[in-house]
């Protein structure tokens, strides 16, 4: 069970991919945006973040997150 | 590069135009260490291969477009794009700086720090690069599209997240003024960088990549960059400088109807501030309208000049970014053109639209002849200097200040008429390739500061004490001098920028102010693996700008150039940023000479003189 449960609030996501930057480097070595398990795409006024499979919710991308973009929630069970 | 290098994606890109030809060259370590990456190198390969006296816009001038070695890693605001190449309004060899939004990380995980483009296509083209696999691609398709449609369309054809660097029509067709977009948020150029692009018929760079970017210390890294990050996340202005961005240095219109409008606020990768905005129009006849900017100040800008309306300003400079237009230079071009015409020197009849500053209509359509060559727009769009070849010595008296063919942006006269002469205003001429929009992280940026705080600000830009004591002259006491020698504090300036620039950091006074010259040397060996103390990275940068400057006094630059505009001087000029007084032709000259002399150049000519770049490893230049 993961730890936390990571919710994205897009309205606030400025694309700047501090989240993806974060992962990478986490789980790579490396800051490499297109290996990360979170992906955000802002296309104009329209933004969506979404999770990889690979996604293990470990709340590193809301760390990093300085727009409050992302928050990380312990899940309740997990005790 | 040896695979313990890191920040470096390690391969300059060499693409020729005109043969079609394509190389991937290893980085030299060596080279890298010598002149720091990003702005640094771009300036040493522009040196290398622009012969002098190259025309701006033959096939001969190179665009050399770079990233720092700072670029792709999560630091602040780690996300610059520059380019050098000779800029045709000035004829200087110049640099063109963008907050790098995607494009900056984008190209270096593709696997490149620099891609030099010579030579001109037979036709247009975009270059297309994709980690490993480079086209130069055809680009009919695209010629006589603006950026918006451009941009749009190379993005949904890279189909992976792409970076965009493109021209309008504008820049297709040379006009002086006309700018890069990247990202269509950001831009490369005062001084015609666009057109530049327009003459080799180039359309666009696109890029994709997904090679990572790796740091040769991580635990060093980790341990300098935790305690940035926590001072950021706990400087008490960060969520209104998020929230209002530039709207709160610069309120041109109250900070409610900014955010009536706002519908998101965009940021260049890594960067915690994010200064893009993106605003939809909520009312009205231009109801509906969304647009996009380096920031909503500049959305705003022609409320300087007469925009009695927040909304037809927000349209007219949507419809100048679309076109790639340079907006300080095409309203000062306008307005000169309209006091042309108010004495009589341009027939009534000639222009065919009446040039109304403050009208939206008049404006979109000057916009339009400009960017399109259409008529009066022909002669307008060749700028300042061509304007006065035209109408002759009557328009020359009629004219704004100049310098080196550009109107600068802040003075007397200007778009910003602030009047306290800083680093910046005097910048606008020192600089070989002129006026631009920076203030090189000076303490000056900010009107009126009490001189008490100016020492703690020098000792972050890594000013050294005995060269305070000559900037902040007065007392015995250093930390309560009476002086300032603007001219002096401009070289501190100059390679602070320089450091930044090289780097890879953005030099916004909102972002630097996290940043010390001693970090930038920590981050910088933590990042690269190469040994960089304080002293190593401040003797690289004033070897990057001085080299620079040697680039201009190799295309025969000299004092002639940097001449005072007479609207500087007197009672409606520039006033001294310490007492309010106005300044004198002399008193400018007096800080031209101090900034020469802090520099160790010549005195009178401004040229480096053997024993300063002997001291600077420059001999062979």
């Amino acid at each position: 069970m993961p730890k936390y449960e990571v919710r994205a609030d897009t309205a606030n996501c400025t694309g700047c991919l501090r989240c993806q930057l974060a992962c990478s480097d986490l789980y790579t070595k490396a800051f490499n945006p297109a290996a990360a398990r979170i992906r955000v795409d802002v296309n104009g006024v329209n933004c969506t973040i979404s999770f990889t499979e690979e996604c293990t919710q470990c709340g590193t991308c809301a760390d990093h997150c300085f727009y409050d973009a992302l928050h990380k929630k312990p899940r309740e069970n997990n005790t | 590069m040896t695979t313990e290098t890191g920040g470096f994606a390690g391969s300059i890109l060499y693409v020729d135009l005109s043969s079609g030809e394509i190389q991937k060259k290893p980085l030299e370590k060596d080279l890298a260490r010598k002149f720091v990456g990003g702005l640094g190198l771009c300036l040493k390969l522009a040196y290398d291969i622009i012969v002098p006296g190259t025309h701006p816009l033959s096939p001969q001038n190179p665009i050399v477009l770079g990233a720092g070695p700072l670029v792709g890693t999560n630091l602040p605001s780690c996300s610059r794009v520059f380019a050098v190449t000779k800029l045709p309004t000035s004829s200087a060899i110049g640099w063109c700086g963008a907050g790098g939004v995607n494009f900056g990380y984008l190209f270096k995980n593709a696997g490149y720090d620099h891609v030099v483009i010579t030579g001109k296509a037979d036709r247009p083209v975009y270059l297309k690069i994709a980690n490993d696999r480079v086209e130069i691609c055809d680009a009919a398709a695209l010629w006589g599209r603006d950026i918006e449609e451009a941009d749009q369309f190379l993005r949904e054809s890279a189909k992976s997240p792409a970076g965009v660097i493109t021209i309008g029509q504008a820049g297709e067709n040379r006009v002086a003024f006309s700018m890069a977009f990247l990202d269509k948020m950001a831009t490369l150029g005062r001084g015609g960088f666009g057109a530049v692009m327009g003459a080799k018929n180039l359309k666009a760079i696109v890029v994709s990549g997904n090679q990572g970017i790796r740091v040769a210390d991580r635990k060093r890294y980790k341990t300098l960059s935790k305690p940035l990050f926590k001072q950021i996340r706990e400087y008490r202005y960060l969520k209104e400088w998020q929230e209002l961005g530039l709207v709160k240095s610069f309120p041109l219109v109250p900070a409610e109807t900014y955010k009536y409008i706002k519908k998101r606020r965009i940021a260049c990768v890594s960067c915690p501030i994010g200064c893009k905005d993106i605003v939809e129009i909520q009312d009205g006849a231009l109801q509906g309208l969304k647009t996009g900017s380096s920031s909503a100040m500049n959305l705003f800008t022609p409320i300087t000049y007469g925009f009695s309306d927040y909304r037809e300003a927000v349209k007219c400079i949507a419809t100048l970014d679309r076109f790639g237009l340079d907006m300080f230079e095409f309203f000062g071009v306008m307005r000169f053109a309209r006091r042309l015409c108010d004495n009589g020197i341009i027939a009534k009849d000639r222009p065919g639209t009446e040039i109304v500053i403050d009208s939206l209509a008049s404006m979109e359509a000057w916009a339009e002849k400009i960017s399109l060559r259409q008529g009066l727009g022909d002669i307008l769009a060749d700028g300042f200097n061509s304007m006065i070849e035209e109408f002759g010595d009557k328009a020359r008296e009629q004219a704004p200040s100049i310098i080196k063919g550009i109107h600068p942006y802040a003075g007397p006269g200007s778009a910003l008429p602030w009047d306290l002469f800083g680093t910046m205003e005097l910048g606008q001429l020192m600089d070989p390739r002129g006026p631009h929009v920076g203030s090189g992280g000076s303490p000056t940026y900010f009107a009126r500061r009490p001189l008490e705080v100016f020492p703690r600000h020098l000792r972050r830009m890594g000013v050294p004490e005995e060269a305070i004591q000559r900037i902040l002259p007065g007392t015995d006491n250093p930390e309560q001098p009476e002086d300032l020698k603007v001219g002096s504090l401009l070289k501190y300036s100059h390679g602070w920028f320089s450091t930044l620039g090289s780097m890879g950091i953005c030099a916004r006074g909102q972002i630097n102010r996290f940043y010390n010259a001693s970090l930038c040397a920590e981050l910088y060996e933590a990042v690269t693996g190469i040994d960089t103390g304080r002293a190593d990275l401040r003797r690289r940068v004033d070897r990057v700008w001085t080299l620079y400057k040697m680039a201009n006094v190799r295309e025969g630059a000299g004092p002639e150039n940097e001449a005072i505009p007479d609207q500087w001087i007197g009672a409606a000029g520039f006033k001294n940023y310490v007492t309010g007084k106005p300044l004198t032709r002399v008193d400018i000259e007096s800080m031209v000479e101090d900034y020469y002399a802090e520099w160790g150049w010549d005195r009178k000519t401004g040229v480096p003189t053997a024993q300063v770049l002997q001291k600077l490893g420059l001999v062979d230049i």
